[in-house]
């Protein structure tokens, strides 16, 4: 039952609020809406049982993410540009004419047919589980596997944590002209 | 297993009666007890915040040799009330150019941040609302909400001095997050877990238990989390974002009314949080400081007070730093954060990680008496 | 009844939704907001799975290093535009059409 209710609040605030974002015509608006969404996400991770997961989200997007966003739309003058043109309903800016769109609809129908015939076999096999409210603790577990059987990727997260952290400075540093 | 508040309470006799009367709508049951004791924590926390504003201006009149707040019942201990109906009761200004939507959403950001945090905040051993095993990191992360609505807040505002506190608070929000999560790896370190009950288990008994004293690195630590804590709780002598000499009053500068009064409540209350959590992982949280056989009820009562003793001598010596150290200049500030704090946070991390591989995890005091 | 098949479908709507983001908005930052989405619709992928169909936790561990991915792509990828800002005075993706100078 809590399952079931936290699952419906995270999806319809992820869902909803990744429609803001696409249809809001501020960006400062946007950046608060995809906050909303990331939250949703880690709601969602929740549900799943992955403790771990959803307060990293929390963690480096809250944190860290959004807020650099917010920074680089203040340094850049908050703009935003919506193209003039805008879709069949109005509500989000357009991508494209009546042929891009028919076209976009039948690859998307094609696309999803193929996606049904991969996934229905997975959907399938998938054991079905009863929730409860309990979930095991996965921090041991991930702690583990990260320092054993991945710890390859993890020190080159690192590498390229402190690359990325060395590059941004260099890049965004005011250089006289 | 994460262990709830509820599932605290299902171990006694009179859990059994309440699960008879609710049958098989058992999560109705849950939740109507987190319920109550949600509400009850926000009332408790949001008195604790009020009575914050109380004991700041009478320490500073003490501190200054005034009398402070003496009108509003004795001592004056009812002016938080008064604060408060007067706050209600104000117009609710806003400016004409502010944008709406995030002047509204910045204060209501900044609550649910710090009452967030509440959930995980360990009053006694028993009476946790919910002991997450990810209880420390689901707490360091979502109180960065503060620091987005501290943003917000400025930049809706539409003004200059908004939006100049709120960019200085966010930088310093988010700079500050390293030395002091750094500082709580390490207690996550020596304790092997990040949940509150874990860490508290490994406190019991004598002050020497405590994990400031359980080497040399983590009581260098704790007070590297002391001086982050202020800075991300926007405490003097860190509190350039609402310095009223430069900047009117920072990032609540347009905010009139219950509003400002939201970021206020919002500041109070996580300085009780950060003392709190302070108190938890260095100072032994609620354990008794001696070996004592009580009952179950009244040991976890005195745990509580345990635990609120040491968080509001913290907050005490909050108030305290405020009024005796002068503000500090931003670049004074961020070279503190990144050229002191983050380097000797890092030192400290390593050095209790070999620390506690040299001694096989022994502390000072099991090192000094012998104990095997 | 909660399945994989929910998770997959919210995610499917994610990715879209980024994709949309990505194509239509002209703000360099609103493309990043569009690229955070999609990355997330991935991660959730990942931890579905690894909780539905298989009984380990690798599904987790990859979601955590498409949000190391996704911090390390938004910090370049921020700072790109704000160097961009600086040379150009503005940040509409159509501005971006030289290679240098």
């Amino acid at each position: 039952m809590f399952i079931e209710i936290l699952f419906l609040l995270s999806a319809l605030l992820t869902v909803g609020s990744a429609v803001a974002v696409l249809i809001t015509k501020n960006i400062m608006h946007s950046c608060i809406f995809l906050l909303g969404s990331l939250l949703g996400i880690s709601g969602l991770y929740a549900t799943m049982g992955a403790d771990f997961v959803a307060v990293t989200q929390i963690m480096v997007y809250v944190g860290g993410i959004v807020i650099l966003m917010l920074f680089a739309v203040m340094l850049t003058g908050g703009k935003d540009f919506v193209s003039r043109a805008q879709n069949l309903l109005g509500l989000a800016p357009s991508m494209g004419n009546k042929w891009t769109y028919a076209i976009g609809l039948l690859v998307a129908v094609v696309f999803l047919f193929t996606n049904i015939q991969l996934i229905s076999n997975v959907v399938k096999t998938a054991p079905v589980k009863t929730f409860g409210p309990e979930f095991p603790s996965t921090v041991n577990q991930i702690g583990h596997l990260l320092i054993k059987d991945h710890v390859l990727a993890f020190e080159l997260s690192s590498v390229l944590l402190l690359g990325a952290l060395v590059g941004a400075a260099i890049i965004a540093r005011p250089r006289k002209q | 297993m994460n262990a709830t508040i509820v599932s605290y309470l299902s171990q006694y006799e009179f859990f059994d009666f309440l699960t008879n009367l609710f049958g098989k709508h058992q999560s109705v049951l849950a939740f109507l007890i987190f319920l109550i004791v949600a509400l009850v924590v926000v009332a408790v926390c949001a008195t604790i915040g009020g009575l914050g504003t109380y004991a700041e201006r009478k320490i500073s009149a003490d501190l200054q040799a005034r009398l402070g707040p003496n009108r509003v019942g004795p001592y004056g201990i009812l002016q938080f009330l008064a604060d408060g109906v007067k706050m209600m009761t104000k117009e609710d200004v806003m400016p004409f150019t502010a944008d709406k939507f995030l002047f509204y959403l910045a204060p209501m950001l900044a609550l649910v941040g710090v009452f967030a945090t509440l959930a995980v905040l360990p009053w006694s051993s028993g009476f946790i609302i919910a002991d997450l095993n990810v209880g420390i990191f689901y707490l360091i992360a979502i109180s960065s909400l503060v620091g987005v609505s501290v943003f917000l807040g400025g930049y809706a505002s539409n003004s200059k001095w908004s939006m100049l506190g709120g960019m200085r608070g966010a930088s310093q929000i988010i700079s500050y997050e390293i030395p002091v999560t750094i500082s709580i790896l390490l207690i996550t370190l020596i304790a092997g877990g990040m949940s509150f009950g874990k860490i508290l288990s490994y406190q019991t008994g004598l002050p020497t238990n405590w994990f400031i004293f359980h080497n040399p690195f983590a009581f260098i630590a704790f007070f590297v989390y002391c001086t982050g804590a202020l800075a991300e709780t926007n405490r003097a002598p860190f509190d350039l974002p609402e310095a009223e000499s430069e900047l009117v009053s920072g990032y609540h500068t347009e905010y009139t009314g219950m509003r400002f009064g939201f970021f206020a409540l919002a500041e109070y209350i996580e300085v009780f949080v950060v003392c709190g959590v302070g108190a938890a992982l260095f100072l032994g949280g609620g354990n008794l400081p001696f070996d004592i056989e009580l009952d179950i009820i009244p040991l976890q009562l005195a745990q509580v007070v345990v635990f609120m003793t040491k968080s509001l001598l913290l907050y005490y010596c909050v108030i305290w730093i405020r009024w005796t150290l002068p503000r500090l200049r931003v670049d004074q500030l961020m070279s503190v954060c990144w050229k002191y704090l983050t380097p000797i946070a890092i030192f400290n991390l390593m050095g209790c990680a070999i620390w506690l591989v040299v001694f096989h995890g022994k502390s000072m005091a099991d090192l000094l008496m012998g104990h095997h | 009844m909660i399945s994989l098949a929910s998770y997959l479908i919210i995610s499917l709507i994610l990715f879209v939704i980024g994709l949309t983001v990505m194509i239509a908005r002209k703000n360099i930052v609103a493309i990043l907001l569009g690229i955070e989405l999609i990355l997330n619709a991935a991660a959730i992928n990942f931890v579905a799975y690894s909780r539905f169909v298989t009984n380990n936790l690798d599904g987790h561990i990859f979601s955590l290093f498409i949000i190391v991915i996704a911090a390390a792509e938004a910090a370049v990828g921020l700072a790109i535009v704000i160097r961009f800002f600086q040379i150009k005075e503005t940040v509409h993706i159509d501005e971006a059409t030289q290679l240098r100078n």
